[in-house]
């Protein structure tokens, strides 16, 4: 999967779960600032869980700041499957 | 709330089966020496778990040492625990229900969260995984949620009002709440309830993973660094009576309970409100005429959770104030863990245990102080303490709020 792709389908579940508009989002727009409700991170990332084969743990969720580091983190998770 | 009391009630029997123990002593020595039944799960396969590797859970526990295999066709390990406890109070009360002629009379009120969840489990991977084309006929009646207080109201000839209650965490207090108001109003002359559950299994685990409330280490409520709860599993049932039937009858009486709140937060299913835990511990200390300052410790809902401990914090200092700095508050669900629907009538046992004992059981795997959690928790060590009044929090996920309060006799 390209970095592209896997950009794209983050943006796909965020913006469904979290009911977001899907083109303000970009790889800088800050968690924080989309004022995600909690019930609705929890679907994000079972969302993400379920898209890309992967387990994010909790510890990991809290380190994230940006919707890069989202991005960043899955590629992470992906490699780590791969190796 | 306002409502004429008619007879004052009191808890004659205790008994409650957890990871700490399977009866009331051996619970409460552990509690003393703030061990805790939190350990590496066994009901269900660890590799298949992430965060959901601990668990605490009943240890030791030989069904077949209780009851027959006929009686083992129909009970859910749930509805084990629910008549395991049941027995051990109903004989602390000393009350023999058929003998006494009580049984027409008295209520049987049982909560459980889930009720069967093994079961289901079970009749799910027979017809979905092993493709056999029919389950076990008693699935139903082992499953169902009010299998529990019916088995109570049988094996004890309990004749009266008989129903379960589910209120997710807050059920036990629900149906202890539920029982207290039909002893106090004459709708029922005794009451034997509780609640009973036993949901730790690999698909119960994964759906708590799911949800992030899950700590991979331990419980530590209230402390800086906390991680979540743990789940649990157990039971804890009282006997309750009217103060005049217990002291014409000579029994030991072990706690009045004074007063019961309700409310609802009506904001979210799963983040706790203030506004909706206070409300219902002041409608607790209001509908038992208890001024805040008689209040010497509250056994907390203090799930280890982040939201949790800090709103219910806040909540006990909104009804507190000052107070709030000089009484003693603890999660005992650090050390027996979240025994979800049962978890409530765990915990008023032990209440009611640390009252009569003049014990403060502690908050176990406690670190360090949190600037959002600014209690006297009674971190990690026992200590001695008398209580005349307490409460006992249970709040749960949709905002479903129950507190009971309690006064030394």
């Amino acid at each position: 999967m390209t970095d592209e792709e896997i950009q794209e389908r983050v943006f796909d579940i965020f913006s469904k779960e979290a009911q977001l508009d899907r083109g303000s989002l970009t790889a800088e727009s800050v968690l924080q600032d989309l004022n995600i409700e909690s019930l609705d991170m929890v679907q994000i990332l079972f969302g993400i869980e379920e898209t890309f084969e992967v387990y994010v743990p909790q510890e990991e969720v809290e380190n994230l700041k940006t919707m890069g580091d989202v991005i960043d983190g899955i590629k992470q998770l992906l490699d780590k499957n791969d190796s | 709330m306002n409502t004429t009391p008619a007879f004052r009630v009191v808890v004659t029997g205790i008994g409650s089966i957890s990871s700490l123990g399977h009866n009331v002593g051996d619970i409460w020595d552990a509690l003393k020496e703030a061990k805790s039944g939190i350990g590496p799960i066994t009901r269900a396969d660890p590799a298949k778990l992430h965060v959901g590797k601990i668990a605490a859970e009943v240890k030791d526990y030989d069904e077949s040492q209780h009851f027959d295999d006929t009686e083992l066709l129909l009970f859910d390990r749930y509805t084990q625990f629910g008549l395991h406890a049941a027995r051990e109070a109903v004989e602390n009360s000393g009350i023999d229900f058929e003998r006494d002629g009580l049984g027409e009379e008295t209520a049987s009120i049982v909560a459980s969260g889930i009720g069967g969840w093994d079961t289901i489990d079970v009749a799910y991977n027979r017809m979905m995984v092993e493709k056999k084309p029919r389950v076990h006929p008693f699935t139903i009646p082992r499953l169902m949620i009010s299998a529990a207080a019916s088995q109570v109201s049988m094996k004890h000839g309990l004749r009266g009002p008989t129903f379960c209650v589910s209120s997710a965490c807050s059920s036990a207090n629900h149906a202890m709440g539920e029982a207290y108001w039909m002893v106090r109003t004459g709708r029922a002359r005794a009451a034997v309830s509780g609640g009973a559950e036993a949901e730790i299994t690999l698909t119960s685990q994964r759906s708590w993973e799911s949800i992030r409330v899950m700590a991979p280490d331990t419980c530590r409520p209230f402390s800086k660094g906390r991680k979540g709860m743990v789940i649990g599993e157990g039971a804890g049932i009282v006997v309750m009576e009217r103060l005049e039937d217990a002291q014409a009858r000579g029994a030991n009486i072990l706690a009045e309970i004074v007063g019961y709140g309700l409310s609802a937060d009506a904001s979210d299913i799963v983040m706790p409100d203030k506004n909706g835990a206070a409300k219902a511990i002041r409608i607790a200390l209001e509908s038992g005429g208890v001024n805040p300052e008689e209040i010497d410790y509250i056994n907390a809902h203090g799930t280890g959770t982040q939201q949790n401990d800090a709103t219910e914090t806040a909540a006990i200092r909104m009804i507190f104030g000052d107070h709030a700095d000089k009484l003693a508050v603890s999660s005992t669900k650090s050390m027996h863990g979240h025994a979800l629907g049962a978890a409530g009538a765990i915990e008023m046992v032990v209440t009611i245990m640390a009252m009569n004992e003049g014990v403060l059981p502690p908050t176990a795997n406690y670190q360090e102080p949190d600037p959002d959690c600014d209690l006297d928790y009674i971190p990690n060590e026992a200590r001695d303490g008398k209580i005349n009044g307490a409460i006992s929090n249970s709040f749960a996920f949709g905002g479903l709020n129950a507190v009971l309060a309690l006064k030394a006799i």
